[in-house]
């Protein structure tokens, strides 16, 4: 080894490097089309955003077309439903978060609790199970329950209470969102606390025990400290997830209709109903899209050096 | 571990866990039952714990319907070759990005890692899609969703903890890192490449946002997408449309349900096989991540 270090000191740099490169190649070649994949589906579209600063012409297309400077971006801040929209998103994602965020910890705490390995399990498979169905498979399901003759309006109505109308019903979208985000996904992500749980050292329970702590001092002093590094992190990431509602798109698309478009569109849904149902400005919906890329990316640059300077190992 | 008394904390524990689990299950049961009985014994009773009258008729109409057998068979093609091209771009990329020393690794991760919080966007990317002249071909379902950055990056944490000492000795007897990936390294991953072929496996099952953009004909739709033409138009029918269901005479609702457990039935036979498989596999990929 020491013999192989003096030798690689004695070389050219240059002919180092190519010695790098050639011993190496194997591993270049195995890169290169997952490279060629990154480069042409994630950095290909990157070239569309100069549309953002141009007036699309189908005639032009994408470089013949005239540029326009930043007005489509002054557009966005005239454009009432944008607002709207924006607002939206923003409340939505915070909702998610506030609401969302301690079940799966509650869930990972009190699944570590439980002492029969076997109903566990069977409990984990449960829990986790709808995370992998679409929202078209859990909004056609939601829809069944909640809607005018469905399970919830039936016992509504036996306990003599009126029925709702819970998908129109600007008051309730919002709730049914975070009840419904909340129903798919928080099995999901209590998975991840029980890795963290599973991490920690048994031994600092038996000193606990030793000390003669009961078992919410347990979870309080041993289990909670294990966890919230995690639970730092993630809610960390889920900052940069604000402008996207929380990967609400396929959520809200399926779920709302136009009676809570105003309490219920997000940016995401917004985009897709200016380009495709109605006729399409280029320009102004990419750069709808470009304006929520950038603030998302600012958000998670400042959730990453908020990160560092909490001593966590940060997002990237 | 000793044997404790049962105290009151764990019966509480078990009973609030039990009734989330009812709440994630009753939703499923109750749709279930739905598709099974004919619309009055629905409406008569306002809860339903057993089917009181079975009646096939809406997964007839189901399974008559020759959209649902094209959605099935897009879906499969889709399923099938998705599956093998995702594996193939995440494995290799994974594992070279889990050694150690090469050059311009930092570089490569960077361009990767980017794409996970940057994207062009809805309107550049279906302009990308139509000047590559994927609209309406079946390969627009597969070729845009190659790596799943996230799942990549859990895989390529499994293939860091494989000990360094196998590759060692395999290239001592002269193999390359091609062989070595296949011959050793493959053969050890099981539960890291079941994991990550689920994930994929139920992501281009229920692919439908790309076949809604790009595809034109009818006989090309995914099955979720299928699934969400035929909600949409029973919702239609609500407000003054009649399509072909009602002029049947068939439950909305039923036949809704049934569209439902057809389409999630091989999700629902494969899931509770490969579960064991993917605990232990995201594990690994969260404590290391």
């Amino acid at each position: 080894m020491r013999q192989e270090m003096g030798l690689r000191l004695k070389q050219h740099p240059h002919k180092k490097f190519v010695r790098d490169i050639l011993r190496n190649k194997y591993i270049y070649l195995l890169l290169l089309p997952g490279i060629l994949f990154y480069l042409l589906f994630a950095y290909g579209p990157m070239y569309g955003i100069i549309l953002a600063f141009k007036d699309y012409t189908f005639k032009g297309g994408i470089l013949g077309s005239p540029w326009v400077g930043l007005e489509k971006f002054r557009m966005l801040f005239v454009e009432p439903e944008f607002i709207q929209a924006f607002k939206n998103t923003i409340i939505i994602s915070f909702g998610k978060i506030i609401f969302g965020f301690p079940i799966p910890i509650l869930l990972a705490i009190l699944l570590n609790e439980l002492r029969f390995k076997k109903f566990k399990k069977t409990l984990q498979t449960v829990f986790t199970f709808p995370h992998f169905l679409s929202w078209i498979i859990i909004s056609s399901i939601v829809l069944n329950i909640f809607g005018n003759l469905g399970a919830v309006n039936n016992l509504l109505s036996v306990l003599g209470l009126e029925r709702q109308h819970f998908l129109a019903d600007k008051q309730l979208f919002r709730p049914l969102l975070y009840i419904t985000d909340i129903w798919k996904e928080a099995g999901w992500s209590s998975i991840i606390y029980l890795a963290a749980i599973s991490g920690i050292n048994p031994e600092l329970y038996e000193a606990a025990t030793i000390d003669g702590a009961n078992r919410f001092q347990k979870i309080r002093y041993v289990t909670w400290p294990g966890m919230r590094s995690v639970a730092e992190l993630l809610l960390l990431l889920s900052i940069g997830q604000v402008m996207n509602a929380g990967y609400g798109f396929d959520q809200v698309f399926n779920l709302y209709n136009p009676t809570v478009y105003e309490v219920g569109d997000i940016i995401d849904t917004f985009v897709y109903r200016i380009t495709f149902q109605r006729p399409p400005d280029f320009g102004f919906s990419t750069a709808v899209g470009l304006f929520k890329s950038v603030i998302n990316f600012g958000l998670l640059v400042t959730a990453d050096r908020v990160a560092k300077a909490l001593g966590q190992r940060g997002i990237f | 571990m000793k044997k404790r008394k049962m105290t009151g904390f764990d019966i509480a524990i078990i009973l609030l866990l039990a009734f989330y689990g009812l709440l994630i299950l009753y939703p499923f049961y109750n749709s279930f039952l739905v598709s099974l009985v004919p619309q009055n014994t629905y409406t008569k009773t306002p809860f339903m714990l057993w089917p009181s009258e079975i009646d096939l008729k809406s997964y007839q109409f189901i399974f008559l319907s020759k959209k649902f057998w094209s959605g099935y068979r897009v879906t499969s093609i889709v399923t099938v070759v998705g599956v093998l091209y995702n594996m193939f771009l995440t494995v290799i990329t994974a594992y070279a990005l889990s050694k150690n020393h090469f050059k311009g690794k930092g570089l490569v991760l960077n361009f990767i890692i980017f794409t996970m919080y940057f994207s062009g966007g809805l309107i550049p990317y279906y302009m990308l899609i139509n000047s590559l002249d994927l609209t309406n071909k079946i390969a627009v379902m597969i070729l845009p969703t190659g790596i799943n950055t996230f799942f990549m990056l859990i895989m390529r944490n499994f293939f860091s903890t494989i000990p360094k000492s196998l590759v060692e000795s395999a290239k001592i007897d002269g193999a390359n890192e091609i062989q070595v990936l296949i011959k050793i390294i493959l053969p050890v991953s099981k539960p890291s490449l079941a994991t990550i072929g689920l994930f994929y496996a139920v992501d281009r099952w229920n692919e439908w946002f790309n076949a809604m953009l790009f595809i034109r004909d009818g006989s090309k739709h995914t099955l979720q997408l299928v699934l969400r033409r035929l909600i949409s138009q029973v919702q239609s029918a609500e407000s003054g449309n009649i399509p072909d269901i009602v002029k049947d005479g068939l439950f909305q609702d039923g036949v809704k349900m049934a569209g439902v457990f057809v389409t999630i039935l091989p999700i629902m036979l494969l899931y509770p096989l490969l579960q064991k498989y993917f605990m232990k596999g995201i594990m690994i990929g969260a404590i290391k991540g």
